[in-house]
């Protein structure tokens, strides 16, 4: 508790967060010039590698949380709720930045910067869904409660994420699909929308992979500092009930 | 009298006394239902009132009114829902048979399974009423055996997931405003493909079963999932 409670950083947190802002800067440079500006898309084509990266992290994040949630009821331990909760507010904040990505790359691509398309749709239920956990969170005072319900609401929410994945490879959408392999119908190519031709170079793969692991190291730097964050507010917590119950002792005696 | 092949096959008698529990709980409320007549009578007025007030924001524009009529229809039965699912539990607080249930020899997920079916049979009768009400208001052939078939499917996958989220919010603070909250989002993706679904059967020429299969898979998915993640989470949540 006593190294928690120091203000300088842990050195594993100091080494993910400057390894994370390095990558970070290389992905840039290599996303801006190294990559091959796409035939079709142009120069737009780039904001393709921040959206996969977030819309990647966003998954991995909320599978985390769903993991150390069941980790949580398994074993009753409060680490995994601390982990499960960061990992939920990060995942968020990755899902917004794929979303908000993504309507940049409409907006010349689908010439608009929403479409009702099912996948943008599940997209945005399962941000709704998360969203939602906080609002749980904030309505039960009683904590060891709190990280049950908690648990068990990111088991039930992570439906919302496997529908989304089921539904876009059976339902009709306009969105590209880059990874895993789609039913023909549900290939926007036979009512004439844009399609996406896939990577094209290998370029564009290792850039690819480069600006996923950058993103990835990123949300392992941000995890890290979160579950810090929320380290410390238990050990200032527990400092002010033993600060009241001394006080009290002492106004009794 | 039969303890010997009772023991001898220990799993079959446990299955028994599952079910027999599941049965309990759901005449238990079925019971409470046929003498207060509290749950469907607070949803099917709160659900009249819905359509009529849509009526109004679509300012009595028939044509439209008809064209959204089956989202309509989704939408009255899931706030509907709501309300059902807040009162079928409210009832287990206030009367304190939660804690009996909770007492009794039984498995948590026959609780679970009989507060599933109980509502799903009260949200099951709600709606026989709405696909009248909606035949005669907006004359759409809701009749056919396909999109009955679909409502009860999507209406199982809701309780499944209402009762989870019903059981958490009704122990915190905002319970009335947090559930729709938490379970209208959780939902969605099942009310989707229904929704899609019904709105196909109500051309005059029905549509393949080609053409509504996929919707229909996905409902059938959404119901197998929400249906094990209750199986696997409801004893957390009732525990306190």
């Amino acid at each position: 508790m006593t190294s928690i409670t120091s203000a300088r950083l842990d050195k594993s947190i100091r080494i993910a967060n400057w390894a994370a802002a390095i990558a970070i800067m290389v992905s840039l440079l290599v996303i801006f010039f190294y990559a091959p500006v796409e035939r079709t898309m142009g120069n737009v084509q780039r904001i393709f590698y921040f959206h996969v990266g977030s819309a990647w992290v966003g998954a991995v994040a909320l599978f985390v949380a769903l993991i150390s949630g069941m980790l949580y009821l398994r074993q009753n331990d409060r680490k995994w709720d601390t982990v499960s909760l960061a990992s939920v507010e990060i995942g968020l904040v990755f899902l917004t930045m794929a979303t908000v990505a993504g309507s940049v790359w409409g907006k010349p691509a689908w010439n608009t910067w929403w479409l009702w398309s099912p996948r943008l749709t599940l997209i945005t239920i399962a941000w709704l869904t998360y969203a939602a956990y906080f609002m749980l969170r904030g309505a039960i005072e009683d904590e060891e409660r709190r990280a049950r319900f908690a648990a068990v609401y990111v088991i039930v929410a992570f439906v919302t994420i496997i529908m989304a994945y089921i539904s876009v490879r059976i339902l009709r959408d306009i969105h590209p699909v880059v990874i895993g392999s789609t039913l023909e119908s549900a290939q926007g190519a036979s009512e004439g929308l844009q399609e996406f031709s896939g990577l094209d170079s290998a370029k564009m793969g290792i850039t690819l992979l480069i600006s996923t692991s950058a993103f990835s190291l990123l949300y392992v730097a941000w995890l890290l500092n979160r579950i810090r964050l929320q380290q410390l507010a238990d050990a200032v917590k527990n400092l002010k009930i033993q600060v009241t119950a001394h006080l009290q002792g002492e106004h009794a005696s | 009298m039969n303890e010997q092949t009772a023991a001898a096959r220990p799993s079959e008698s446990e299955t028994r006394l599952f079910f027999t529990a599941v049965w309990a709980i759901v005449w238990k409320d079925l019971r409470i239902e046929r003498h207060t007549r509290q749950t469907i009578s607070v949803m099917a007025m709160f659900s009249v009132v819905t359509v009529v007030m849509f009526n109004f924001a679509l300012e009595a524009n028939m044509d439209a009114a008809r064209n959204v009529s089956t989202g309509l229809l989704w939408a009255t039965i899931l706030l509907a829902g709501t309300l059902g699912l807040n009162r079928s539990l409210a009832i287990e607080r206030e009367n304190q048979t939660m804690d009996a249930m909770l007492m009794a020899p039984i498995h948590r997920n026959a609780i679970y399974l009989g507060k599933v079916i109980s509502i799903t049979l009260f949200t099951l009768a709600l709606e026989a009423i709405l696909v009248l009400l909606f035949i005669i208001f907006f004359d759409k052939p809701l009749w056919r055996p396909m999109v009955l078939l679909v409502l009860v499917l999507g209406t199982i996958g809701y309780v499944a997931a209402g009762v989870i989220v019903t059981s958490m919010t009704i122990q915190s603070r905002s319970r009335e405003v947090l559930l729709p909250v938490l379970l209208l989002p959780l939902s969605l993706p099942l009310v989707l493909p229904a929704a899609t679904a019904v709105a196909m059967y109500m051309f005059p020429q029905p549509p393949t079963w080609g053409e509504v299969q996929s919707a229909v898979y996905i409902v059938i998915i959404y119901d197998l999932l929400m249906v094990t993640a209750g199986f696997l989470t409801y004893h957390f949540v009732v525990e306190s």
